[in-house]
């Protein structure tokens, strides 16, 4: 019995600090600035061992069946304590509470089981050999931990299955003690049943784990997760600040609200601007409905034609309160008919002539989407723009990527039409491009612009053509087609080299 | 590290990286699909003599076309632009169209035979035209170059190969060879160009397209006498990478080995090409996703009337006046009569040679040639889980594999949401000689191909079997003639397709002694040729 129970203390030992290290590791990657974390944990983990030594001396009947318990209840909250904070996070207003709460729980438990196990052997075993005993199994259980966690298990389980694994462990002594000691404990059944229920529990926690992580993606953003859904084409997340509101496709960053007027009126009145007396305009993505938020300003418009492949966030775009806030109830608007296809295709059998198109894509980071940057979809561009209409593409960034965006401009100009590159600040993404193509080479800048206009003016516009040098590029570039791709090779040199 | 992709590479190991009861046995999953088309059984009552009864008379025409791969439509085609309407093509399948043959399902169509065309040669002018007639070529640029529809040419990324255990890109082996053997694939290249500007004596290409336009020079002829393997050994050719890629590429072209395969056709398959386009190089291709079905299609777009398909020839034999071309309706399930001035049986020579019982012929056929095997399959499938390397391809090609991988069906779309993917998978039967081979295909179920072509899979994509929705085979008994040696330039192999008496003509690939779309283009246009001569 002696050895079993020492057995007991290493498990114990090595699993309370494997809590203790996940949920430090965990609110780091959560909630950023490890030293503070772990700091923190690590001082309310060992406090919290300490309030469990202290409440010990009030278990005084049945202590076996206690440490038992109490076995089960640390593999159960610790267990899940992984799982719990990644699906907590998103959802939780005050996330530090229930970790902090968590960890306190957890400590206090198995603060409670060394000096109850200690008082269980005391009649069994001379003093100075149980205290010797105990704490040296307790601490190479604790020497165990340290070093499997990082070397092993977090590279190879996982958090949420390092937490889960133990628990299981946990749990699988608490059942292995009620069987063993079955006869000196009261209603050891009850008991057995508890603990075989938790350890199918955590089983299938185990394997479903895969789900929780995926479920738990939220962690992925710095902000507080508003709102969150999956379209059969992408993740929609909508994150939110004091002082912004994110959209997020697939992690991608698509504007924040604190600063996306910089890039819509920079996307669209240094073309719509030029063009006169326009009428009728297509919108080639943007779903978020900003574009046309800037476009509905020109009271010539008769029409403004969307089309985006994704209905889920056009559909979110003209409901959520917060967000037709922000795009003005723009794809409400009569004006506005929105299209849920695929642009490519909506082009191909497209026979009507628009005064001015927009061109707002996500980047090429794929050959998917390079589809869309291709001189065989211009050709289809230059058909529906109307002869003194002017098209505008969002073209990347020309410091980040200088290739890409010459390349987009080259493969633009490839197919008959005139262009005039431009690009403006927006912070959240950088300095940004935009290229306007037109069929006849008569683009002026627009020496006036709609009053009401945050960032766009006559001055502004004038610096936005000027390109520095460390914008351009000197290399030969090659035109973009469904049979080379290239811009899908560029963006990713380029963007990679900036990201490493 | 990032954060985020701390995060993310931790869920994928633990999403990936324990084997558990629940989910990481072998799935005993069922997948549907079944064995298709290729009407062998219904082909098989010509050979075994099973069609008796009575003979109804279907009517009187011009010309008889029998057989409707792409011998017979380009015939029909020739036929219809020169002014004689007057024809009836017979096909036994539900589509004529031959080894160009596709299916469709709700992601897309797909190819069950031959799915791509490389950039025409430029000297080849009744075939130009026929592709700017069907809108492939858009126009000429101010070199005279043909420009290409870019919708047609194969979009990027084109090809990868799985080797050294990551994706590649190209099929040419390099990923993690050593310098050495990258020599002999830089000298073996090199070689090839060679060939590829070569001119005999007599002024011809050495390699040309059709076959029977290149050089009879001696030098060149004599490399039909060796093997492509037995030519790469004289030639000083040790990598293993190399031999394999030769034989990749034979079996790929030609549904034959290496060791099997003339030299001569093996080169041709390197030096034959010659094509330049202003928007497109020699060694690009020309596809769509129901592969060479959207050119057969093409062919016979101008004469859909005259073409009556489920309609088996049994007999052709000459008349008084002309020829009687006897066919079983597999709809109505009897014997029909067409009365004829002349037929083209645009079928492979064991076959037509049957139609008009010529036991003489029939027996040179055996010798002379050989048809190779094939089964495809197609795949529709879910995301797959990749190896490391290049992504996914239009050709993908696993190395040292028996089959020659798959195409993605799908790669040719413009769509930006292709969640599904339909990926067409060849295996040229060629373990063993054509007959065991053919006898073995046969007897096999659909399940038997399906663990075949998982465990071929599983190397390259992990979940294939859980990813794999639907999966459906088609085995190609006599797929295509094989280029064995001693076959490009043999007198007696051109003996056996003589036209009889001026009013049985002959047009198949089994003529050129290999199986390419061009040379069953010309095959026919020089059959209904031949015919057009004889009305006058």
């Amino acid at each position: 019995m002696q050895l079993l129970l020492l057995l007991a203390v290493f498990v114990i030992a090595t699993c309370g600090l494997i809590y203790e290290l996940v949920a430090g590791t965990l609110a780091s990657y959560l909630l950023g600035d490890s030293v503070t974390q772990f700091s923190t944990i690590i001082g309310v983990y060992l406090f919290s061992m300490g309030v469990g030594a202290f409440l010990s001396r009030y278990f005084n009947k049945n202590l076996l069946r206690w440490f038992i318990q109490i076995e089960l209840l640390v593999g159960m909250i610790g267990g899940f304590s992984a799982p719990l904070l990644f699906i907590l996070f998103p959802i939780a207003s005050s996330f530090r509470l229930v970790l902090y709460a968590l960890v306190f729980f957890t400590g206090t438990l198995v603060g409670l089981e060394i000096p109850l196990l200690m008082r269980i052997l005391q009649d069994k075993v001379e003093f100075k050999e149980l205290v010797s005993r105990v704490f040296t199994f307790d601490y190479i259980g604790a020497l165990l931990a340290a070093l499997i966690f990082p070397l092993l298990l977090v590279p190879q389980l996982g958090l949420i299955r390092t937490s889960l694994f133990f628990g299981i462990l946990n749990i699988g002594v608490g059942l292995f003690l009620a069987i063993q000691f079955g006869k000196e404990v009261r209603r050891a059944g009850v008991i057995k049943g508890m603990a075989i229920l938790l350890l199918l529990i955590e089983l299938v926690a185990f394997v479903f784990s895969e789900r929780i992580m995926n479920y738990s993606e939220t962690l992925t953003y710095n902000d507080h997760v508003i709102f969150a859904t999956s379209s059969p084409y992408q993740r929609i997340v909508l994150t939110k600040n004091k002082r912004e509101m994110r959209l997020f496709l697939n992690g991608n960053l698509q504007f924040s609200s604190a600063d996306e007027y910089r890039y819509h009126e920079a996307l669209i009145h240094p073309g719509l601007q030029a063009v006169q007396q326009p009428q009728k305009v297509l919108v080639l993505g943007g779903g978020d409905g900003l574009a046309v938020r800037e476009i509905l300003k020109y009271p010539s418009i008769t029409s403004i034609t969307l089309v985006d492949l994704d209905k889920k966030m056009t559909q979110l775009f003209s409901t959520n309160h917060l967000l037709t806030q922000l795009n003005k109830g723009s794809l409400n608007n009569a004006k506005v008919k929105v299209l849920s296809e695929d642009a490519f295709l909506f082009l191909k059998s497209n026979t009507n002539k628009f005064d001015f198109i927009v061109i707002d894509f996500p980047d090429p980071s794929n050959f998917s989407i390079g589809k869309l940057y291709s001189n065989s979809f211009y050709r289809l561009l230059y058909q529906a723009l109307a002869d003194g209409g002017v098209a505008v593409i969002q073209s990347t960034s020309p410091y980040v990527a200088p290739k890409s965006f010459w390349c987009i401009d080259e493969t633009i100009r490839s197919v008959g039409f005139h262009t005039a590159p431009y690009h403006n600040l927006v912070p959240s993404f950088g300095e940004w491009g935009y290229i306007l193509a037109f069929k006849n080479n008569s683009y002026k800048i627009p020496a006036n612009y709609l009053p009401g206009l945050r960032f766009l003016n006559p001055a502004t516009a004038q610096q936005m053509f000027v390109f520095p040098q460390d914008m351009r590029t000197t290399q030969p570039l090659a035109v973009n087609k469904l049979n080379n791709q290239v811009l899908v090779n560029y963006f990713e040199e380029e963007w990679n080299a900036y990201l490493e | 590290m990032h954060r985020r992709q701390f995060i993310q590479s931790l869920s994928t190991l633990a999403g990936g990286s324990l084997l558990l009861p629940a989910c990481g046995g072998p799935s005993t999953k069922k997948i549907p699909g079944e064995i298709v088309g290729a009407s062998a059984s219904i082909g098989h009552l010509l050979r075994d003599g099973g069609l008796q009864g009575p003979v109804e008379l279907a009517g009187t025409t011009d010309v008889v076309i029998a057989g409707g791969g792409i011998s017979g439509l380009s015939a029909g085609r020739w036929l219809q632009k020169n002014g004689i309407s007057d024809f009836v093509l017979l096909d036994l399948e539900k589509h004529a169209g031959g080894n160009a043959a596709s299916g469709h399902n709700n992601i897309c169509a797909y190819p069950w035979g031959a799915h791509y065309i490389p950039v025409p040669n430029n000297d080849l002018t009744e075939y130009l035209a026929f592709l700017q007639e069907s809108n492939v070529i858009t126009g000429y640029n101010e070199q005279g170059l043909p420009v290409y529809n870019e919708y047609y040419i194969c979009f990027a990324p084109e090809e990868r190969l799985y080797i050294n255990g990551t994706w590649q890109n190209g099929l040419v082996p390099h990923a993690g060879l050593p310098v050495e053997e990258q020599q002999q694939f830089k000298r073996f290249f090199e070689q090839m160009e060679i060939f590829r500007q070569a001119k005999g004596s007599d002024g011809k290409d050495a390699f040309a397209i059709p076959v029977l336009h290149s050089s009879t020079d001696i030098q060149y002829r004599q490399l039909d006498r060796i093997s492509m393997r037995a030519w790469l050994q004289q030639n000083g050719y040790t990598s293993g990478y190399l031999h394999w890629y030769c034989n990749y590429c034979t079996r790929d072209d030609f549904g034959t080995r290496y060791e099997e395969a003339s030299a001569w056709a093996g080169i041709h398959y390197f030096a034959g090409r010659k094509g330049k386009a202003a928007n497109a190089e020699h060694q690009d291709v020309l596809t769509w996703p129901q592969g060479n079905a959207w050119l057969a299609q093409q062919l016979q777009k101008n004469f859909t009337s005259q073409v009556k398909v489920n309609s088996l020839v049994v007999n052709v034999a000459e008349t008084n006046t002309g020829v009687d071309v006897i066919y079983f309706d597999v709809n109505a399930k009897r014997l029909k009569k067409i009365a004829a001035r002349k037929c083209i049986i645009a079928a492979p020579q064991f076959i037509a040679q049957r139609l008009i019982k010529n036991n003489n012929r029939l027996a040179a056929i055996h010798e002379h040639f050989s048809y190779s095997p094939w089964m495809v399959a197609n795949l529709t499938v879910g995301p797959l889980q990749e190896r490391r390397g290049e992504e996914l391809c239009w050709d993908n090609v696993i190395y040292d594999s028996e089959s020659l991988g798959y195409v993605e069906a799908t790669h040719q779309l413009l769509e930006q949401h292709i969640p599904q993917k339909v990926l067409t998978y060849y295996l040229p039967l060629t373990k063993s000689d054509a007959t065991t081979e053919r006898k073995k295909a046969l007897a096999l179920q659909h399940a038997d191909w399906v663990q075949m072509i998982i465990k071929d899979l599983q190397k390259v994509h992990g979940n294939i079997r859980d990813a794999v929705q639907h999966l459906d085979v088609m085995v190609w008994g006599h797929a295509m003639i094989q280029p064995k040696l001693n076959c490009i330039h043999n007198p007696e192999r051109q003996q056996v397709a003589q036209p009889v008496n001026n009013r049985i003509f002959f047009a198949h690939t089994d003529l050129a002694g290999i199986s390419i779309f061009e040379e069953g283009f010309y095959q026919g246009i020089q059959a209904a040729k031949s015919v057009i001569q004889s009305f006058q």
